[in-house]
């Protein structure tokens, strides 16, 4: 068995193995836990509607923290869209998600691609190197942190190289590039990347939180 | 067979080929196996004057395609020359002689080149019931013992006695095996391929005359200068890939405008071999010029590594089982959680608030 | 108005009161001997209770982004990442890891346990540099309830008995006796006396029944006699059926801010029963910032079981009805430029932002906004009881000064607020950062601006 194979066949198997298993074991162990309900009256009687609002309006940071926090917002925006326009609309990708669903859907030229790749590669080096410099992310940043961002950065480097042909063989770097992301789906469930579930119910638990008490969050 | 009192030159004379076509073979052959064009004049001297090498050609499980391959040509091939350049002492196809005295045949020449002979081995080796495939009332994995003993070096020629090929494939019915996994003992050059190029064997065996060695060979005993790159790297349609522009089907508008076959599953990215340099049928055409894309014939375990139509990265065992049986485990793994989470905050309900001072702690132990 | 209390009274007072305030910490008893190992545990405990699948849905979906840091005046005033506000959540997220996380039974493996040590490091984090203004749930991307979770913080160190000592002195005291700084029923009947004596009509204590229930402090007994003073008079002038209470005038709630549980409850319980008792539609808190939550959001919790009266504060109270015309209020001739401070326990926790600007646009008064006004407004710098502790004085002023900043730029002439612990801390800074511009009591200002009666006296 070559690598390619291995990394074609076991490897992605068990690593999405390990993913499905470690996301649904965290979700539901949560969704277990005991939680606690207010007694006290609210002040607004809309609070799904106006919890899911808080949910959209966290997406950009409020107006008075603009100077503060916007560029760390943006540069958030930035590589997880370009994460995800890369994941899903490379042709090569969307072949692997064909062959795995059965369908595809349209794609972006490879150029395009390309660009956002780089660019959002580029964000992550960045925020790596602000981890590492900026006093407050290197006095919060833990093994978790740091593991976590190199893990995402990954699958950018050895898919740069494998579709540039460069450094090992193309299928060396096709299989480094597929192993890759079997460490991060491994990793996924067991880091703070899971806030890719958590995030989204965080804000709208602090949305119910403070629109209850009448205050827009 | 062939009278070996005639130097190479004159019996070439005899049949009509010129001095000078033969030297282009002799360039050809040097360039190919990428050597300086210096070496021409060298391997056209020691093709003219050495002895000529005995070689017995053994095939065990397979279609004869190798053999094919190798012979036809629609003109006088420049290839069937070497045949000139060597003593073939036993192939079962090609010799004339049959029963008793065909193996007679490759004895003697056995005896008699004892240490110095070739072994072209085409077909793999059934280790399951030796009936699978037996010569003269001998099981193939003897034969090949016997006379791999006194050879000086073993060729495997085509995928089936380099890797096994389709006699190897998953459920491997016949207990095949390659070569390399009987024969530990001699240099052994793989040259795969199903079939493989009719110049990369000459071009081997001319090498083994010139040098009285093997040609360098990769990790996995294939000559480097033909499979040392892979035939997407070397596929006139690469620029179509680069713009990711992708034949979608083998009869749409990017099939016919010569796209990429990426997508349509060919293998020529992880296909190390040199069709795409040398062609096929006198250079006229290979797979994927036909429109077709590599089905990677010359890899170890091509058979085995998912449909020939399906693209290089998707998953190959990765499905909804994998899914449904991850959810399941998750699903226990997360109420088993989930219930030992909820005993602990019950827990951390059920104390005092406060951390009893040390002195009340004294008295509980008191009472 | 009546003038209930003079300028110069009043910085008297102050004066005696800080250097009551400032003693508070030797006046404590010493502390009980608790061993770490019962530390800890009883810290679990309420960590382990505390944390809900709300809170570990939140601990779950930090990315440790910092931007929280970037919301929080101690880290701007100091430029100390270890403020950083989720930074204050480590030691609960590691019990959170160890013993409830999902991923409890592998983490218990990697995570380190907490002792006894941690906890002692924590108090800096979650009393000194922390008052759960709650600014930072407001910038984090991921709407983690980071004030909330510090305030689980100081219950569980609450309970291994590891509060400052300054505010275990102000818990066990209201355990003890009800109230605060030692303003007991004497000295609670004293000061309506005076008051009565100076605004000229009967102040109604322990009414058997009444609409509203008026609670104050010992605070506003001891100190801002204007504020306690201003609400009366207003609720005299609305002609509101109101009384207060001997037996339940405290509405401090130290049980709250140092995080003892128990206190908390039982003060909570403690007003919750008198305005049933007395079957007040509202029960009005005073010019004190976490009186507010702590009833509003508290008595039912108290009691276990839903409440039928109302909770405002003073500014709420008397905004609603100048906006809904019950209450009319007389336009200054010379209109004063003013900031407004609002409190974090009643702005961000509590939704109360337009009445307290009702009342100043009625009165005619030009409000210039701070930059961070409303639910994103600055703390004081020293709320949730952390005016007393004498240790976090430099964080104090760290934070009053960024409080400070956004104030000046305004270029008010005053500054409107209404708390009384945001105004004492105020009034320490301005003492402490030689400013000068006048801190008043809404409340105070609410009275000054009641309409002259027909034959009433003036």
């Amino acid at each position: 068995m070559t690598l390619l194979d291995f990394a074609r066949g076991p490897a992605l198997q068990g690593a999405a193995f390990i993913f499905v298993v470690g996301m649904v074991w965290r979700a539901l162990g949560l969704l277990l836990l005991h939680r606690n309900t207010p007694l006290s009256r609210n002040r607004d009687n809309h609070l799904a509607r106006h919890g899911f609002r808080t949910v959209l309006s966290r997406f950009i940071p409020a107006p008075v923290f603009e100077r503060r926090v916007s560029f760390q917002y943006v540069a958030g925006w930035i590589w997880h869209l370009g994460f995800f326009v890369v994941l899903l609309f490379f042709k090569i990708h969307v072949m692997f998600f064909q062959g795995l669903l059965g369908f595809g859907w349209p794609t972006l030229p490879n150029g395009v691609v390309v660009a956002v790749a780089g660019i959002t590669l580029g964000v992550l080096l960045w925020l790596l190197g602000r981890r590492i410099v900026n006093p407050v992310l290197r006095y919060i940043s833990t093994f978790n942190d740091y593991s976590s961002l190199v893990v995402t950065m990954l699958p950018f480097i050895t898919g740069f190289l494998a579709f540039a042909h460069y450094g090992f063989a193309y299928e060396t770097m096709l299989a480094l590039h597929i192993l890759s992301i079997s460490l991060l789906l491994v990793w996924f469930p067991f880091s703070k990347l899971i806030h890719v579930i958590t995030l989204l119910p965080s804000r709208y638990i602090l949305g119910v939180k403070f629109w209850r008490r009448g205050v827009q969050a | 067979m062939i009278r070996r009192q005639q130097t190479l030159g004159e019996r070439l004379e005899e049949r009509g080929i010129s001095r000078r076509s033969f030297l282009k073979f002799c360039t050809t052959t040097a360039s190919l196996l990428a050597l300086p064009p210096a070496f021409a004049p060298r391997i056209a001297e020691a093709l003219e004057s050495q002895r000529r090498p005995s070689v017995i050609w053994l095939s065990f499980q397979e279609c004869t395609g190798c053999s094919e391959s190798i012979l036809r040509a629609g003109s006088p091939s420049i290839e069937s020359l070497i045949f000139e350049a060597i003593s073939l002492d036993y192939h079962e196809t090609l010799q004339a002689a049959a029963g008793h005295q065909a193996e007679a045949a490759r004895e003697q020449a056995m005896a008699e080149n004892m240490g110095k002979y070739l072994v072209v081995v085409d077909g793999s080796v059934p280790l399951g019931n030796p009936g699978f495939s037996t010569v003269a009332g001998q099981s193939n994995v003897e034969t090949l013992k016997r006379v791999a003993k006194g050879a000086a070096a073993v060729i495997c020629m085509g995928t089936c006695s380099a890797f096994g090929g389709i006699p190897y494939a998953k459920p491997n019915p016949t207990g095949a095996v390659p070569v390399s996994e009987i024969i530990t003992d001699k240099p052994i050059v793989n040259v795969p391929g199903c079939p493989p190029i009719p110049a990369v064997m000459t071009s081997v065996i001319a090498h083994y005359i010139t040098f009285g060695s093997l040609p360098e060979l990769d990790d996995l005993g294939r000559p480097k200068v033909f499979y040392g790159q892979n035939i997407h790297d070397r596929c006139y349609r690469r620029p179509f890939y680069e713009r990711g522009q992708f034949a979608q089907s083998f009869d749409d508008e990017g099939a016919k405008a010569g796209w990429c076959l990426y997508k349509l599953g060919c293998k020529g990215p992880t296909t190390y071999n040199a069709c795409a340099v040398l062609k096929w049928n006198e250079g006229t055409s290979f797979p994927i010029e036909a429109g077709h894309g590599c089905l990677g014939c010359s890899e170890p375990n091509f058979w085995d590594k998912g449909s020939f139509y399906a693209p290089l990265s998707t998953a190959t065992e990765l499905g909804s089982g994998t899914v449904a049986a991850g959810v399941l485990a998750g699903a226990v793994l997360g109420a088993g959680a989930g219930y030992a989470g909820r005993k602990m905050q019950e827990k951390g309900k059920a104390g005092p608030f406060e951390a009893p001072p040390v002195a009340d702690a004294g008295q509980k132990e008191n009472s | 108005m009546t003038e209930v209390v003079t300028k110069q009274e009043l910085d008297e007072a102050f004066a005696m009161f800080y250097g009551m305030a400032a003693s508070l910490k030797d006046l404590a008893s010493p502390p009980v001997e608790v061993a770490d190992e019962e530390r800890v545990a009883a810290a679990k405990r309420v960590f382990l209770k505390g944390i809900d699948a709300n809170f570990a849905t939140q601990l779950d979906a930090c990315v440790h982004c910092g931007a929280c840091a970037q919301a929080c005046q101690f880290y701007l005033g100091t430029d100390d990442p270890k403020y950083t506000p989720v930074h204050k959540l480590d030691l609960m997220k590691r019990v959170y890891d160890r013993e409830i996380s999902p991923l409890s039974w592998l983490k218990k493996f990697i995570v380190k346990d907490i002792t006894a040590d941690d906890l002692r490091a924590q108090q800096e984090l979650v009393y000194d540099s922390c008052t759960m203004c709650g600014r930072c749930n407001l910038v984090c991307p991921a709407g983690i309830n980071i004030a909330d979770m510090v305030a689980l913080n100081r219950s569980a160190l609450a309970a291994a008995r590891l509060m400052p000592d300054e505010l275990r002195f102000m818990q066990e005291g209201q355990e003890a006796d009800g109230t605060i700084f030692g303003a007991d029923e004497d000295l609670f009947r004293f000061r309506m006396d005076a008051l009565q004596e100076k605004l000229g009509f009967e102040i109604p204590i322990d009414k058997p029944k009444a609409d509203v229930l008026l609670v104050t402090t010992g605070l506003d007994i001891h100190l801002f006699q204007d504020a306690t003073g201003g609400t009366i008079e207003t609720l005299h002038h609305m002609g509101v059926d109101y009384t207060l209470r001997s037996d339940a005038y405290e509405g401090a709630n130290f049980g709250l801010l140092s995080g003892h549980e128990g206190t908390k409850k039982k003060m909570a319980a403690k007003l919750a029963n008198a305005a049933i008792e007395v079957g007040a539609k509202v029960v009005i808190v005073p010019e004190c910032g976490h009186a507010f939550p702590a009833l509003r959001w508290g008595a039912a919790e108290a009691l276990g079981k839903p409440v039928e009266f109302d909770v405002m504060t003073v500014s709420e109270y008397f905004g609603k009805a100048v906006m809904d015309g019950r209450l009319k209020l007389e336009k200054d001739k010379e209109p004063r430029v003013v900031a407004l401070h609002d409190p974090c326990k009643v702005g961000r926790w509590g939704g109360v932002f337009e009445e307290p600007r009702a009342i100043l646009k009625a009165i005619g008064w030009e409000l210039h906004e701070t930059e961070s006004n409303r639910a994103y407004n600055f703390c004081c710098g020293g709320g949730a009881g952390n005016f007393l502790i004498e240790r976090a004085n430099p964080l104090k002023r760290a934070g009053y000064r960024v409080k400070m900043a956004e104030i000046e730029k305004t270029e008010a002439k005053t500054l409107v607020v209404s708390c009384g612990s945001c105004r004492m801390n105020f009034e320490v800074g301005k003492v402490n950062a030689g400013d000068t511009i006048p801190v008043e009591s809404l409340a105070a200002i609410i009275a000054a601006h009641l309409p002259k009666k027909e034959g009433a006296k003036a």
